[in-house]
């Protein structure tokens, strides 16, 4: 609509425009085209900026209007034609407005036909335009021109009112552009124009009413004289000269050029900022040429500048394209396709949705209707007869298909059908593979391997084609796979480093029979290429009975681990109770309690039969020399309830006493004479035996009875090797002294031990070590037995002092002193009295407060502590091991600290102090360090003269002086 | 149809008009085409984006009366 209005806007200030220049030819003014030029460019450019000017203008005119009226219509009208470019709504009202106005003034339009050919000519002008393509209406076209034509009537303006405008006009073009217009002010400039539309109407029709005065009256006498006759020259269509046509057509060929400038200049950049610029139709041609499509200039509707006469005419254009449904371009190029209406489109196709959907919906509908709801009422359902009735027929016809079936079976039957069949079955049966044709196939896994009730699927192992002998194997691929595994994970156990030998690889298979192993079979496989062996069996040859075989040896290999086999079946089921019958209790064994044996009377029943001397194996002194067997039977001789440790000392007391008298009894009935080779090698006891206290124990040692004591074997076994050589019984002569009467003194000391009353030697652990160190002591024995047995060797007291101390100290009179040691009872009366370890935790507790609480430690008194009594002691020792004090201790730690040790002469020097520190030590008392006394002492028993004389200046004879010494030395 | 300004600074100003579904490589050949330099010479540049030759206009959302960068290779 408003676009409409615009293009019938725009024409009309066409018409206007060319009107007013044809006004101007006629005029036949010479300026009259230059200034018209420029006119039209101003115009064009500073569109914008003439609105406020006229505006001002404007004012001014009606300012004038009110001064000078038949002016102010012309003036008006040039505003308004100015003005009116830029906003096209109300100019539209204006445009009515004046139509009313003209129609009104139609009635009274005195030169008609000057108009037409006007409008004639006009037409032509527009036949020209190629841009314009569509006419208004005959009846538009009227309209406007007769409204131009009564405004060009009486609008002619006094010459000073043209030159006052066109200096207005100069004034313009001079001045800088103002900013851009914010719509608000157009909206003003909007209502302002509504206004001044009001008010022009009003003075027109004053104007009319004034006019149509004068008109009354002649056209001489009216007082725009000299203007009428003017207008007259210049619009009367004979006074149109030739020179007049021909600058007509000067001017409209510079009007064409003057639009063709406008169609370059429509764009959002300012002219004065573009560079090189084509039109459109240049662009189009240009785009022809490289293969592209036109410009879409009909849709832009983005163009900010509709307003300008060229995008309206452009917009016209493309409304003519519409019109006519094929239009070429100036250069007869192009044939648009009109744009389709977005919006038709858009409507056609929501019908054709809800074409759709009507369609969509009576096609449910339709399948809806025929489905039976549940509440509608069906015939056939609700008649019952008719329900029992088609239930019926359902069974009767099942009924017939079952008769039927059988029927066809009887039929078989009488032709042998079923026989035939059977038997092809049977046959069929008997082709097949079964386990009769499996029989004598080898297996090559384990029997046991195949569980109880597990199928297997083995197939045939891939093998050698011309290896016939070994026949055909059956094996499972899962199953040699676990096997291939298993080889694997054993072999990955092996250690690397022992090269596949296993120690503890096991000897003996389940049964107990040792494992047959080749030399080093590992290398078997690599060496030969044969696959080890391994386990297989073959089906159909007594496995059943191997199996057998196998669980008996099973059971019996269980027996002997002695293990308890037993079987789920034999154990019948019981109610449990929580008391024992009689029967149970009775099976029940009673822990035997263990009986102390108290003291027993010892009988003479109880002790061991004493065995000839002559067949008895009396221990040989070289055990070595003994055989091992030789001892088995003596063993066996003692009796198992005799018991090698006793508590009971008593008993053992009373034992020994008994054995002994049989020993003695049994020597006195012995024949004295003896081999005596013989006898030496029999006699000759243990030699600890002999020197061991009451806790052993007597088994025969020279008729068969051997006394043991296990702290003196034990101790035998030590001695034996460092007492060999220092006992002397490695000589044969030695031997040949033990004899019987010393059998007999052995005798008697055990008899002296015995009765011993302080002998309180029970135990095995009370060992006198004395004794036991010098176990083979044979030629001191006889002499001294007793002594030996308590004490050893006493010091002779006569012999010196130091013999008198060593005996003080031995016997305890003299406490030895410990090694100088600061011990903690030597120390005790330095160690506070009132003060504790315990104290002093105390006091820094309360000092450190809740601080350290972590750290500060047992809350618990630490039981242990209270005889935890440290000896400390600090030594320090140099590097020769010498005790240093506490001087010398910090220099040396202080030389090794700071890594400097002292000077050479201070080394020296301390060198040579404890050079003299050691003389001083091991220098004897009773001389002087330089031993002069020894000297003195040598000297007189040299000259055998209790004297010394000393050669001098004083006789002296007594004094001896050290320099006399010196030099008598 | 939108119009286009391209600028060397160099001398060369050019205003184009064309389609917003043009490519780029078709406004090089316009450009080329008032310019006077070939087309495939010419690089177009907004900031430092250079317009490749197969996008459109309007992908590219250049719009009417936006001016970019001309540049030769």
């Amino acid at each position: 609509m408003g676009s409409s209005s615009g293009k019938k806007h725009k024409k009309e200030k066409k018409h206007s425009h060319r009107s007013r220049s044809r006004e101007r030819q006629q005029r036949g003014t010479d300026d009259d085209v230059t200034l018209d030029l420029t006119d039209d460019s101003t115009s064009t450019r500073h569109r914008h900026h003439k609105h406020k000017k006229h505006k001002e203008h404007r004012h001014k005119h009606h300012k004038q209007k009110e001064r000078e009226r038949p002016s102010e219509v012309i003036s008006l009208e040039e505003s308004d034609s100015d003005s009116s470019d830029c906003v096209e709504v109300p100019i539209e009202q204006v445009a009515k407005a004046r139509v009313r106005e003209s129609s009104a003034k139609e009635r009274d339009v005195p030169t008609r036909e000057r108009e037409i050919e006007l409008v004639r000519e006009r037409d032509t002008s527009a036949r020209e335009a190629p841009i314009r393509k569509r006419e208004p209406s005959a009846r538009e076209r009227e309209q406007a021109t007769r409204e131009r034509d009564t405004h060009v009537r009486d609008r002619e303006p006094p010459a000073r009112e043209r030159e006052l405008s066109t200096r207005d006009r100069d004034h313009e073009i001079t001045a800088p552009p103002p900013p851009q217009i914010s719509k608000h002010l157009d909206y003003e400039r909007e209502r302002r124009r509504e206004r001044e539309i009001e008010r022009e109407r009003e003075s027109r029709k004053r104007a009319v009413k004034e006019r149509e005065r004068g008109r009354g009256n002649s056209r001489s006498q009216s007082p725009i004289a000299p203007h009428q006759a003017h207008r007259q020259r210049s619009h009367s269509p004979k006074g149109e000269t030739s020179a007049g046509r021909k600058r007509g057509n000067r001017e409209r060929e510079s009007g064409r050029e003057r639009e063709r400038v406008r169609s370059r200049s429509h764009s959002p950049i300012p002219e004065n900022g573009a560079g090189d610029v084509l039109s459109i139709a240049e662009t189009n041609k240009l785009r022809a040429k490289l293969g592209l499509k036109p410009l879409e200039v009909d849709t832009g509707s983005t163009k900010p500048a509709s307003a300008s006469g060229d995008s309206q005419q452009d917009s016209k254009r493309t409304g003519a394209d519409k019109d006519l449904s094929s239009y070429k371009d100036e250069w007869g190029e192009f044939l648009h396709k009109p744009a389709d209406n977005i919006k038709e489109k858009k409507e056609a196709e929501k019908l054709r949705e809800k074409l759709k959907q009507r369609k969509e919906k009576r096609f449910l509908e339709e399948r809806l209707a025929r489905i039976r709801t549940l509440g509608e009422s069906d015939e056939e359902t609700d008649n019952v007869a008719k329900w029992v009735d088609r239930n019926k027929r359902v069974v009767n016809e099942r009924e017939e298909a079952l008769r039927k079936a059988k029927e066809l079976e009887e039929l078989d039957e009488a032709f042998g059908v079923a026989e035939i069949m059977e038997e092809e079955k049977k046959k069929a049966r008997q082709l097949a593979y079964n386990d009769r044709n499996l029989k004598g196939l080898r297996v090559e896994h384990d029997m046991d391997d195949f569980g109880e009730g597990r199928t297997v699927i083995l197939t045939l192992k891939d093998q050698d084609v011309l290896n016939e002998e070994e026949g055909d194997t059956l094996v499972n691929v899962n199953m040699l796979d676990d096997e291939r595994y298993k080889k694997n994970v054993s072999n990955k156990k092996l250690n690397p480093l022992s090269y596949g030998y296993n120690v503890y690889e096991e000897q003996y298979d389940e049964l107990g029979n040792p494992i047959e192993r080749a030399i080093l079979e590992k290398y078997d496989e690599d060496i030969e290429g044969k696959p080890q062996k391994r386990k297989n069996f073959v089906i159909g040859e007594n496995v059943e009975e191997e199996r057998e075989h196998r669980r008996k040896l099973l059971e019996i290999k269980t027996k002997l681990a002695g293990k308890r086999l037993e079987t789920l079946e034999d154990t019948h089921l019981k109610l449990a109770s929580d008391t024992f019958s009689v029967q149970e209790l009775a099976t029940f064994k009673k822990p035997k309690k263990k009986v102390k044996k108290l003291r027993q009377k010892l009988k003479a029943e109880d002790l061991e039969p004493i065995e000839e001397p002559g067949s008895s194996n009396l221990g040989s002194r070289n055990r070595s020399h003994r055989h091992p067997d030789e001892d088995v039977p003596m063993k066996d001789e003692t009796k198992p309830e005799i018991k090698l440790e006793h508590d009971d000392d008593d008993l053992e007391r009373v034992l020994s006493k008994a054995r002994k008298l049989k020993q003695k009894e049994n020597i006195i009935k012995k024949p004295l004479p003896l081999d005596v080779a013989s006898l030496t090698h029999n006699v000759k006891p243990e030699p600890v035996d002999e020197t061991s206290g009451s806790g052993e124990i007597v088994l025969g040692s020279a008729d068969s009875n051997i006394v043991l004591n296990a702290t003196a074997e034990f101790c035998r076994t030590l001695g034996d090797i460092p007492t060999y050589g220092m006992a002397g019984n490695r000589n044969e002569d030695s031997n040949d002294m033990m004899d019987f009467d010393r059998d007999e003194a052995l005798d008697e000391h055990m008899d002296t031990n015995m009765d011993e009353p302080t002998l309180n030697h029970g135990t095995w652990n009370s060992v006198n070590p004395d004794e036991v160190m010098q176990p083979a002591d044979l030629d001191n024995l006889g002499d001294d037995v007793e002594e030996r047995a308590i004490l050893d060797e006493e010091p002779d007291v006569g012999a010196g002092v130091a013999n008198a101390l060593r005996l003080a100290l031995s016997k305890g009179y003299l406490e030895k002193e410990e090694k100088n040691r600061p011990s903690n009872t030597k120390m005790a009366h330095l160690q506070a009295k009132n003060y504790s370890i315990e104290d002093k935790a105390a006091g820094e507790d309360d000092k450190i407060g809740r601080r350290d609480r972590f750290h500060a430690g047992p809350i618990m008194e630490f039981k242990d502590k209270e005889t935890f009594k440290p000896n400390v002691k600090l030594d320090y020792i140099d590097d020769n091991g010498r005790i240093l004090n506490l001087k010398e201790a910090f220099r040396y730690l202080s030389h090794k600290f700071h890594g400097k040790g002292p000077g050479k002469n201070k080394i020296e020097k301390r060198l040579k102090k404890m050079e003299q520190d050691g003389l001083m030590k091991t220098m004897s008392s009773t001389d002087t360090p330089l031993c002069t006394l020894t000297m003195l002492q040598q000297k007189q028993k040299e000259t055998k003269t209790p004297y010394v004389v000393l050669s001098g200046s004083n006789k002296t004879t007594a004094g001896v002086s050290g320099a006399s010494i010196s030099k008598f030395k | 149809m939108i119009e286009i300004t391209c600028n060397d600074r160099l001398g060369k100003k050019v205003r184009v008009k064309c389609n917003p579904d043009d490519t780029i490589g078709d406004l090089k050949k316009l450009i080329a085409a008032q310019t006077g330099t070939k087309h495939e010479k010419i690089v177009l540049k907004k900031w430092y984006t250079i317009y490749k030759d197969p996008i459109r206009l309007s992908d590219y959302e250049i719009h009417d009366g936006m001016n970019l960068e001309l540049y030769y290779q």
